[in-house]
């Protein structure tokens, strides 16, 4: 019997080799010479699938073999331990390079080396590598202990374990350890999300941004650096976002499909949302706040290197900041973004001013405006 | 069939003659804990199959976002029209992909097959205090699992809102076609899933405290079942909440209401202006239960690797009530940490910090759980088996996981990695990969007690080894992608020229997965054949402490032939010293130990305490480390 399951699983495996091939063969027949060419990658695809799930029960079968073979001698022909115990060695030498080589060559596609966009940005990115590091310190040494144990402390039968079921003194140590190099992490980290989320400066300028299936609206507030109150009910009927241009502050707001913010001042964003839960997501400002309907969210921030600055910084002259959408919203979630530019003072107040207001009084007021809001009366309360 | 017979200690078993058993009272509406949990087993199987099956087509979508594959528009009709995956499918499968494993495979699968298992066999009991409560969870359960398989069938696909389905796009059909009767059926198979749940868990928790035999007090219950005991008492005070919360959403989808509505304009809202609610009122609903989710899914894999690593280092868990500690530490806070997946909803930044602060103390405990796992396999003699394989896969997973916890809990972190790959990757490993390998390492271990038959050991082997690297392979990289600011649940990285350098990267995790997927097919194979063809099991494999191994090999209902044993000892009485054998169960009295309850005396107090001397190199490292921090 046992022979007949050994040949009988051969059998099943050169019918899987001649019903792949033949496969491959009916499909270039049927098909015509440009499409030939395509789906005999695909097939050598399949092809290459099913050969390693052969390859996989060969493996097996190999294992399986030689383990009867063990049996009939009475003795082990595979040592299951042994193999696991330098495969063990093995992952962790391997898998610890693996590491290395993906912070190193990985890492740079990340932010670890993009330069900071925003103010916060530095102090962002150091909050993360004292995490990293810290994280990566425990993360190798745990591994290495875990790993080099299992390989050390292989069972041997002429050995016994130590029975050794507990040790206070330990317990406390590495009780006490994480939590001490955890106050550091919370009290750091605090600070820094304080930091983020209190608002500095007053003088900031005031600008919504509007999510809705599947774009962005930027509304500016005008030279009145306050923008006009909207209605619900309004929107897509006076206007997408449905600000009534004739309310107070809203005659001088100004609706735009771009981003466009003056580099080196507080932007203070209003999220605000038509239909439902979008995030608004700027990941080189390390910014991101959720834009959700019926309640009003913001988040100030202060872009300090230009679209152009950056450009030259990442060698890269196609750059642009982006906001894109980080919260599922629907079938086109994944192409609902923004462009983001950072302006000079001089380019933003030039590009500001070229943009129709909501009234023809307010683009009016707004050129005769100097958005360098410092010295703007208005601006102040 | 009679109560008082079930839980009578004096009573015979076995030859009573009232289990005259026909095919239906023992495969289908069987009240046996027994093959309860096989039930849930083989279900909680077949689910994460389809889940993973999910998992390969979204990935192929990921890794070749414009190659068309006419085998889609086969399986899968209107939905891979020209062999390209519609984007709403593509939202809709992520969305089942993670409520089938997160709710299907990795709380009923895993929780219900071990709890129901482990429990009365572990303890000493016939059965579960009300196996007809047992038969109602697991047929709960499978009605949810069918409701929940069915909205892949109904005009406008099954819920796309992503598993945490966020109203109001779960509660706005226009908003996208999944959230039309997909949804509808979403919601009726949670509450079903909600019922099973909680009837499991009340009976869990009835066993536990009063079932258990004479002497299995509560310090000498298996790690496992103490890790049941709270997963069940997490699920009794949080899944209510998502009860609560899913039937107010379905009075906004279905009666009107704007619970979690505010500000929709009635064309988008079915004709009735939604003004008053809060969309953020379902978040803390949802991640109320969300959060204590996450350990209900991760310790019972944690109790089961306790288990496991003491039984084949052969030595005990070090740290017993250490462990215990942590466990209840944990779940204790994970009732009050569900804002940390809050932080960029616009809630009050003091709330923020709050919440950050319980987060980073989950880390503590988990820590210590950590090192104790790390201590047991100290000096321990290892049985390098498939389930001990996976168990250290699971600490390995813990760790690497765990860690990145501490980046995503910190809520000033958390701004710019917020719903990236990074949290993929996170979730990924802590409670998806390693959950899995702890259901996994259960099933290598019991096996024996389910089936009577043992699993083959080379194919466990080539599972492991094939699925930690695939695993690590999958997730490991997404770490990088969510750090460059790549946005999770997207259909395709085409439209931005920055992301296009993880093209790359991309096919690598399709490939990897689907060498997972490979592994997995052994697995099942595996799985079936043992329980027919598999080599029989004696009556205790492993050579384990625990109570379940003094049962016969063939099932019994009332799990032991005559009087049920007395427990003399704690379950981890390893190579005690001065005993012939490595290994005494707990049944096994002491030299003149008659009452159950005293405590045995085999190992002096002196030498439970004593600490080793160190071996040489760790003696070497141990002066170099001294000399390099300044110490000598």
């Amino acid at each position: 019997m046992k022979h007949l399951k050994i040949k009988a699983s051969f059998v099943l495996m050169i019918a899987m080799i001649l019903f792949s091939s033949l496969s491959l063969f009916a499909q270039d027949m049927t098909t015509d010479v440009a499409e030939a060419a395509k789906s005999t990658a695909s097939n050598i695809n399949w092809l290459i699938a099913g050969i390693a799930i052969l390859l996989v029960f060969i493996i097996g079968m190999i294992f399986e073999i030689l383990t009867k073979v063990g049996d009939v001698q009475n003795k082990q022909v595979i040592n299951w331990g042994k193999i696991n115990r330098y495969l063990a060695l093995v992952f962790l030498v391997v898998g610890m390079s693996a590491f290395a080589w993906e912070m190193v060559v990985h890492g740079k596609l990340t932010f670890f080396t993009l330069p900071a966009a925003s103010a916060h940005a530095n102090e962002y990115d150091n909050m993360f590598m004292i995490t990293l590091w810290l994280t990566g310190i425990v993360f190798v040494i745990t591994h290495i202990l875990l790993f080099w144990y299992t390989y050390k402390y292989k069972e041997d039968k002429k050995r016994k374990a130590l029975f050794y079921p507990d040790n206070h003194k330990l317990e406390l140590l590495w009780t006490i350890i994480p939590a001490a190099v955890l106050t550091i992490l919370v009290v750091r980290g605090l600070i820094v999300w304080n930091d983020m989320t209190t608002s500095k400066d007053k003088d900031a300028m005031n600008i919504e941004v509007f999510g809705y299936q599947f774009a962005w609206n930027a509304r500016y507030s005008g030279a009145d650096n306050k923008l006009g109150k909207y209605d619900f009910r309004q929107m897509g009927i006076v206007n997408a976002l449905g600000v009534d241009s004739t309310r107070e502050f809203a005659g001088d707001d100004v609706i735009t499909t771009e981003l466009h913010v003056p580099v080196n001042k507080a932007i203070y964003l209003h999220f605000r949302s038509k239909d439902v839960i979008h995030s608004a997501y700027l990941p080189h400002f390390r910014v991101q706040m959720n834009v959700v309907p019926g309640l009003p969210t913001k988040f100030d921030f202060t872009p300090i290197l230009t679209t152009n600055e950056m450009r030259v910084k990442l060698e890269n002259p196609n750059f642009d900041y982006i906001l894109l959408c980080n919260k599922i919203c629907g079938s086109a979630h994944y192409r609902m973004k923004m462009k983001v530019i950072v302006d000079t003072q001089a380019e933003f107040d030039k590009w500001i001013k070229e943009q129709p207001a909501l009234t023809a009084k307010g683009t009016e007021t707004n050129s005769a405006h100097s958005f360098i809001s410092k010295e703007n009366p208005l601006a102040s309360n | 069939m009679s109560a008082a017979a079930i839980h009578s200690d004096d009573q015979l078993h076995g030859d009573h003659g009232h289990h005259k058993e026909t095919f239906i009272s023992k495969y289908i509406f069987s009240m046996d804990h027994k093959m309860i949990s096989k039930q849930f087993l083989v279900t909680g199987i077949i689910m994460g199959v389809i889940g993973m099956l999910m998992s390969l087509i979204f990935r192929l979508q990921l890794a070749y976002p414009e190659t068309s594959f006419p085998i889609f528009e086969t399986i899968l009709g209107e939905w891979g029209k020209g062999g390209k995956i519609d984007p709403n499918f593509y939202l809709a499968l992520i969305t089942i992909h993670g409520t089938i494993m997160v709710f299907f495979v990795l709380t009923a699968g895993l929780s219900g097959t071990f709890s129901n298992l482990l429990i009365p066999l572990q303890l000493g009991a016939r059965d579960m205090a009300s196996p007809f409560l047992n038969m109602l969870s697991y047929w709960f359960f499978f009605t949810s699992s069918v409701v929940m398989l069915s909205s892949l069938f109904v005009q406008g696909g099954p819920a796309s809102a992503g598993w945490t389905i966020y109203p109001p796009l779960s509660a706005l059909p226009k908003a996208i076609p999944g959230s039309g009767t997909g949804m509808t059926l979403w919601l009726v198979s949670m509450i079903l899933f909600i019922v099973s749940s909680l009837l499991g868990s009340i009976n869990y928790v009835a066993t536990v405290i009063n079932m258990r035999t004479k002497g299995m007090k509560m310090t000498r219950m298996p790690l496992t079942i103490w890790a049941f005991l709270f997963t069940a008492i997490l699920g009794i005070l949080s899944f209510p909440v998502l009860f609560g919360g899913s039937l107010l959403l379905v009075f906004d989808r279905s009666f009107g209401t704007s619970f979690y509505l505010n500000e929709i304009p009635a064309d988008l809202a079915g004709g009735i202006e939604r003004v008053g609610g809060s969309p953020i009122l379902f978040q803390h609903l949802f991640w109320f239960l969300g959060h204590p989710e996450v350990y209900i899914i991760l310790l019972p894999a944690l109790g089961i690797t306790s288990e496991v690593i003491a039984t084949n280092a052969r030595k005990p868990i070090f740290g017993y009530r250490a462990m215990i500690g942590s466990i209840m530490a944990i779940a204790l806070l994970s009732f009050i940490v569900w804002g940390h997946h809050m932080f960029i909803t616009g809630m009050n930044p003091f709330l923020g910090s709050v919440f950050m602060l319980g987060t980073l103390i989950i880390a503590v405990p988990s820590a210590v759980k950590t090192f104790n796992y790390l201590g047991t396999l100290w000096k321990g003699n290892l049985r390098l088996n498939p389930q001990m394989m996976f168990a250290i896969g699971l600490v390995s997973f813990f760790i690497s996981g765990g860690l990145t916890g501490i980046f995503l809990g910190n809520a000033a972190l958390d701004i710019n990695l917020h719903d990236t790959y990074f949290v993929v990757a996170h979730f990924h490993l802590v409670m998806g990969s390693a959950a899995i390998f702890g259901m996994i390492c259960g099933i290598y271990h019991w096996y024996p007690k389910m089936f009577g038959r043992m699993m083959n050991e080379s194919l466990g082997h080539i599972h492991f080894w094939l699925t930690i690297v695939s695993a690590y392979c999958v997730f490991f990289p997404m770490h990088f992608m969510g750090l460059a600011g790549v946005p999770r649940r997207y259909y395709a990285f085409t439209a931005y020229d920055q992301f296009n350098v993880f093209v790359d990267m991309n096919k690598f995790i399709t490939y990897a997965a689907f060498v997972g997927g490979i592994a997995q097919l052994i697995f099942l194979f595996n799985f079936f054949f043992s329980m027919f063809k598999g080599k029989k099991a004696v009556q205790n494999p492993w050579e384990s402490n625990t109570m379940e191994w003094t049962t016969p090999v063939k099932h019994l209902h009332g799990n032991w032939p005559g009087e049920i044993p007395h427990v003399y000892r704690w379950p981890y009485d390893y190579s005690v010293p001065g005993h012939d054998k490595d290994f005494i169960p707990q049944t096994t009295p002491d030299y003149g130990q008659t009452d159950p309850l005293s405590e045995p005396k085999v190992v002096p107090a002196e030498d439970r305490m004593k600490l080793p001397t160190l071996e040489k190199e760790e003696a070497v490292l141990f002066s170099l480390a001294k000399r390099w921090l300044g110490f000598a």
